[in-house]
């Protein structure tokens, strides 16, 4: 029975699918923050099928060439993202000092997840020297200046927007993506390592933003924040996907 | 002003038919048992459904037929005289005939004279387009009542003749075709009516629409569930685009296809759905009293109730009601039939000021229908 109260079941999309359990109360706020996150999530994951190259995994035509083109987009993305969340990690004063614990330990445990993506695509019969050359493509680079610029202003809450969106994409990746690309390439999970590595710590990362909305999200200025950044993020992640296929040149 | 339902009807042709006699009634392609009907019968649950063709697959009711039958059971129950019915809208997914509209037909098996007519194609949702633009013709006082009827006859799609005849699609040369195979275990036969009028009947219940809303995302998403194409990527000609008929039935162009890939996007759109008239005040999932949800198996019921609960917006099992598992998943008749029994079963306890939401997704392109309704009693 839902009495007004979310009783999260360890939580979000993700957790409902698989039916685990977790439970954390969450306050009104965050409840309602949690609705809107879950708006801004469902409507990014839709418009991701109009991305040309994900439309293909999609309609069944994605081949290893777009699988190397986006493993080749995506590094850059990873090894920024390990440090607007450390810059965030600095910006949080000792008033905040629970969130600060948690996002760099959240840091540690993904800094160095570039490396996967870079056996996943030597896999995939990519040159390494290839994938360690390339530079951010336009939407990285939007994206990019945008997290460490919010990262840099003191106790930067709204970014759990953004790690709202990126957490739930590794998810997606793991639970949509990952099979339907071996299926349709024939690669195999050597090729997918990063997308399917990042469903393991899912479950815990979920539960500690949880933990972390419910502390931070205590009032209707907050929400607001937390709920835009979630939107800039996943429309700027959106352009980094639509970005893949243009050569840089 | 407001508008009501104010009487119901139904029509399910011949004998309820249970999961083993299913492949007796299509028939077994080539001779041949399907090897995914089990599987695919299991998930679904449906335990008895209802065709409109016999044991040798010759069509024993016409959809004009079955639309007329429910329909004249909706108005031999309505207290409403014939002639005061302005608008006959009617909703399937393919009538007895490409053209005219269905409603054309169904009118003229009815004899009903002069009236206004509707006919909306789509598949699922189609019964709801009906719905809403009969609804707004009342609110805008052009009638004092309208007829709004769905019916589906899918079995003549579903027959083996089909793939029989379907000899260089991709049903013949996979081993195991789920895409294309998946339906025919899953769609049935039936009809549905609702008289709709501007005052609730004199006796017994009535349901006050208090609104209809749809979300369609067709610009993001592939075609899910369709009719008229191959089933091939790399082919983007649609049935009459053949040279012949009989050449695109060759290609499989006129098989029914649902891409199973696709169908969880379905699930999150009619969540997302929700979540956007519960944020805009619209619905309140404490407040509904009943919930009739349109799924096409029992393997959703579960995702839909877990996806509802995740987002803070479930709605007690025990509220749910549906009568898939005897009626059969008969697309846009669906809601109608469900309706239909819902308030004639002994099964719920129904009481004047109870909300009722009802949904219905549609998987084709990805469209998402909402309706609430309020019990009232003159």
């Amino acid at each position: 029975m839902n009495d007004g109260e979310i009783l999260i079941e360890g939580a979000q999309r993700s957790d409902a699918e698989t039916g685990s359990s977790g439970g954390i109360d969450l306050n009104p706020h965050a409840q309602a923050c949690l609705q809107h996150l879950l708006r801004v999530w469902l409507g990014f994951e839709r418009d991701l099928s109009t991305v040309p190259l994900l439309r293909r995994i999609d309609l069944g035509t994605y081949t290893v060439e777009d699988h190397r083109c986006l493993l080749l987009n995506l590094r850059q993305q990873v090894i920024e993202g390990s440090r607007w969340i450390t810059r965030a990690a600095s910006s949080f004063d000792r008033n905040h000092a629970e969130i600060r614990s948690t996002i760099i330990a959240h840091a540690v445990d993904e800094h160095r997840d570039y490396e996967l993506l870079e056996r996943d695509y030597v896999a995939s019969g990519g040159r390494v020297e290839d994938i360690q050359a390339m530079e951010r493509n336009l939407g990285s680079e939007a994206l990019h200046g945008y997290l460490m610029h919010r990262s840099s202003r003191p106790n930067p809450i709204d970014l759990l927007g953004a790690m709202w969106i990126i957490e739930g994409l590794g998810e997606k990746m793991a639970r949509s993506w990952a099979d339907q690309i071996q299926e349709l390439t024939g690669l195999t999970e050597d090729s997918t390592r990063f997308m399917t590595y990042h469903a393991h710590n899912d479950g815990d990362h979920m539960l500690r933003f949880y933990a972390m909305l419910d502390e931070v999200c205590v009032n209707e200025e907050r929400t607001r924040a937390i709920v835009k950044t979630a939107k800039v993020v996943a429309r700027l992640y959106r352009l980094q996907l639509e970005e893949v296929e243009h050569d840089l040149e | 002003m407001s508008v009501y339902i104010t009487s119901t009807g139904m029509f399910l042709p011949g004998p309820p038919i249970a999961v083993e006699e299913v492949e007796g009634i299509l028939g077994a392609v080539n001779g041949k048992p399907s090897s995914l009907r089990v599987q695919i019968q299991k998930a679904n649950k449906i335990q008895t459904r209802h065709y409109a063709i016999d044991a040798n697959q010759q069509t024993t009711h016409s959809n004009t037929q079955m639309a007329s039958a429910a329909a004249t059971q909706c108005l031999d129950r309505a207290f409403v005289a014939r002639e005061k019915v302005g608008l006959l809208a009617v909703a399937t997914t393919q009538g007895d005939h490409p053209a005219p509209g269905m409603a054309s037909m169904v009118q003229a098996e009815l004899g009903l004279a002069e009236l206004e007519i509707l006919t909306t194609h789509g598949i699922c949702s189609s019964s709801m387009m009906a719905l809403k633009a009969a609804w707004n013709s009342l609110r805008l006082e052009e009638h004092e009542a309208a007829l709004v009827v769905s019916s589906e006859l899918a079995s003549r799609l579903l027959k083996k003749q089909r793939y029989e005849a379907a000899t260089a699609s991709t049903f013949a040369e996979k081993r195991i075709d789920f895409n294309t195979e998946f339906l025919r275990w899953m769609l049935s036969d039936g009809a549905g009516a609702l008289m709709l009028q501007n005052k609730p009947a004199p006796k017994g219940l009535s349901l006050r629409i208090d609104w209809v809303r749809g979300f369609s995302h067709a610009h993001a998403f592939p075609t899910c569930m369709s009719v008229g194409s191959a089933g091939r990527v790399e082919d983007t000609r649609t049935w009459q685009d053949y040279s012949t008929y009989a050449e695109a039935e060759t290609a499989g162009a006129l098989l029914l296809r649902q891409d199973v890939r696709l169908l969880d996007n379905i699930l999150r759109m009619g969540v997302d759905g929700y979540l956007r008239l519960v944020q805009e005040g619209v619905s309140k999932p404490l407040e509904v009293d009943h919930f009739l949800c349109h799924y096409s198996s029992h393997h959703f019921r579960d995702k839909i109730l877990d996806l509802l609960d995740a987002a803070g917006v479930g709605i007690p099992e025990e509220r749910w009601w549906t009568n898939l598992y005897t009626r059969g998943n008969t697309g846009a008749a669906s809601l109608f039939i469900m309706i239909d029994e819902f308030l004639r079963t002994g099964e719920v306890d129904i009481q004047e000021g109870q909300t009722v939401l009802c949904f219905v997704p549609e998987s084709g392109r990805f469209n998402t229908t909402y309706m609430q309704l309020t019990v009232v009693k003159q």
